[in-house]
């Protein structure tokens, strides 16, 4: 359970900060573009595709570690 | 026939055919309460995934969020980190939730807080609160719908007529079909969503700026402070994107419709499995929003309502066989979303309200009136979206950061901290409740360039923590078995 919770926690603070963070840091302009896109656009294009790989590995650990609620309800 | 006729009679097959899905879908697990509002809690990842879809990517996506972006510019990307942190927040809160409805039976967001405090009065006080908030959200779709047949039909449609027979089929959707109805709604309109949005983002760029390239190029020259946080003209900055993401993005659960969700699923790892995937519909948004921003370019030096950009945008874009799809689409986006805010709100006032004042109702005839509700619920909605426009948008404004003042009651106190107690929540709602109140109402906006609805949640957990630490502690036999069903027993700080 702790590891679960540990790698959950992480999980959701560095995306977070991805998006708090590193908006207004390194991405909040228009130019030069990045792929063809505006660097906010290309952050905010680029972000909802990493999510699902960074919650995924929270998942994969989760389900390793035996996480809340794991085996519960799916029979 | 003219094509706009035409049109709109293809929308009302639509909506019909829709209907009966969602009755056809919906009848057989809707012979309970808990069937009605949680469908047994037996919904798989898909079902589960689809009908947060549909919860979340409504009306105001299709539409507001391209307002949004077209009026007020880059501020506008907080909307897709809100989610984004969320689904990732939910990842643990919403299977503990699930674990804890499941060992005690509960229904709803209320009997949470509710059981968790052991006071019944705690949970009629937000449930009532709950509803009335919802209601006006229920509006919301209201208007969308308005907006989308206001300029599909030029204006010759009676529009009062049309959103009054619209959500009357969708309360005889909602009353036959319960929540496993809504969710088989939600398939449909969210693919028909997704292929309206991809088509419009193919053939705008095509269609305006002769290619996704030349597009781009023209967002980062010529509306280069538009695309960027604040935006152009816009009086949000930075410090109010970030605060503003971390309010909506860890308050989004508290909405009690969207709560209800860890509940109907069949288990957390159905949960666990949202958090992963559901981002993927965020490319709906990141669309929705550059199309937005194109239509800056596009309507250069005309004022159009920011509601109405991605109508105009489509009936000059597409051939009018396609058009009506899109309309379908948007009409959909409109109507089923409201279908579980229906649900949500007639359980909350029968089974939170009315049976907790009067505990001699039988569960048959709570389950009766839940059901029934739904048609004097939507009509409430309608009467009020045309009696009192203005009142909607005063509770929209603060409806978020009311909602949001529950975060420390169902999170902190209800799954980590044992030494939560009673006056700490009330006093931490009242305090939040009553700030959100005094800065939105007295149109104060930013506090110190934040959200104000992060201040008063702020102000709302330090009185939270300070009167649980100077009050007696919770009972052991109510708090105990709460969290054993999360933590195992003997755990939680």
């Amino acid at each position: 359970m702790r590891a679960s919770l540990v790698a959950w926690a992480v999980g959701l603070v560095v995306l977070t900060l991805l998006y708090v963070a590193g908006t207004p840091l390194w991405f909040n302009a228009a130019a030069p573009p990045i792929l063809g896109l505006p660097p906010i656009v290309f952050w905010f294009v680029l972000l909802p595709a990493v999510s699902p790989v960074l919650i995924g590995l929270v998942y994969l650990v989760d389900r390793s570690a035996g996480g809340i609620g794991t085996g519960e309800g799916e029979q | 026939m003219s094509e706009t006729a035409a049109i709109l009679a293809f929308v009302a097959l639509g909506v019909l055919l829709v209907t009966w899905i969602g009755i056809r879908g919906g009848s057989k697990a809707s012979s309970t309460l808990e069937g009605w509002v949680l469908n047994s809690r037996l919904m798989g990842p898909v079902l589960v995934w689809f009908l947060l879809g549909t919860e979340i990517y409504t009306s105001f996506t299709f539409l507001g969020l391209a307002g949004f972006a077209y009026a007020r510019g880059g501020g506008v990307f907080y909307n897709v980190a809100t989610n984004d942190v969320a689904y990732a927040f939910g990842f643990f809160v919403l299977p503990a939730v699930w674990l804890i409805g499941r060992r005690f039976g509960y229904l709803t967001q209320a009997d949470f807080i509710a059981g968790r405090y052991g006071s019944q009065g705690l949970g009629i006080l937000v449930a009532a609160a709950s509803a009335v908030i919802l209601i006006p959200y229920i509006d919301l779709n209201i208007q969308g719908l308005g907006a989308i047949l206001k300029v599909v039909s030029g204006g010759a449609l009676n529009l009062r007529l049309a959103e009054l027979i619209a959500f009357v089929v969708l309360a005889v959707a909602v009353y036959a079909g319960g929540i496993r109805g809504n969710a088989w709604q939600a398939v449909i309109k969210d693919v028909l969503m997704f292929v309206a949005i991809a088509t419009l983002f193919v053939v705008v760029p095509l269609h305006f700026f002769g290619g996704f390239g030349a597009m781009m190029d023209k967002l980062g020259s010529a509306a280069a402070a538009h695309v960027v946080i604040p935006g152009h003209g816009s009086k949000v900055g930075v410090p109010w994107f970030i605060s503003t993401v971390l309010l909506t993005g860890f308050g989004q659960w508290m909405w009690p419709q969207w709560f209800a969700v860890g509940f109907t699923a069949k288990g957390p790892r159905t949960l666990k499995l949202q958090a992963v995937f559901m981002p993927l519909y965020q490319v709906v948004k990141v669309a929705v929003i550059l199309i937005g921003f194109a239509a800056v370019l596009i309507f250069a030096g005309q004022k159009v309502p920011g509601n109405e950009v991605v109508m105009r945008l489509a009936e000059r874009s597409f051939p009018g066989w396609f058009l009506a799809i899109f309309v379908l689409a948007a009409v959909l986006s409109a109507i089923v979303p409201a279908g579980s805010i229906i649900v949500t709100s007639c359980t909350l006032i029968a089974h939170n309200v009315v049976a907790k004042l009067r505990p001699a109702t039988s569960e048959r005839a709570v389950f009766v009136l839940t059901r029934w509700l739904a048609f004097p619920v939507t009509l409430a909605a309608l009467l009020l979206a045309i009696a009192a426009p203005a009142l909607i948008v005063v509770i929209l404004l603060v409806a978020y950061d009311f909602i949001a003042q529950l975060l420390p009651a169902v999170v902190i106190g209800g799954l980590f901290w044992r030494r939560a107690t009673l006056p700490g929540v009330v006093a931490g709602i009242l305090v939040g409740w009553g700030l959100s109140a005094y800065w939105l109402l007295t149109k104060h906006g930013p506090v110190l360039s934040l959200n104000s609805g992060l201040v008063a949640l702020l102000a709302n957990i330090a009185v939270f923590v300070v009167v649980s630490l100077a009050t007696r502690p919770p009972e052991e036999k109510v708090v105990a078995p709460v969290m054993a069903a999360v933590w195992g027993s003997g755990r939680g700080t």
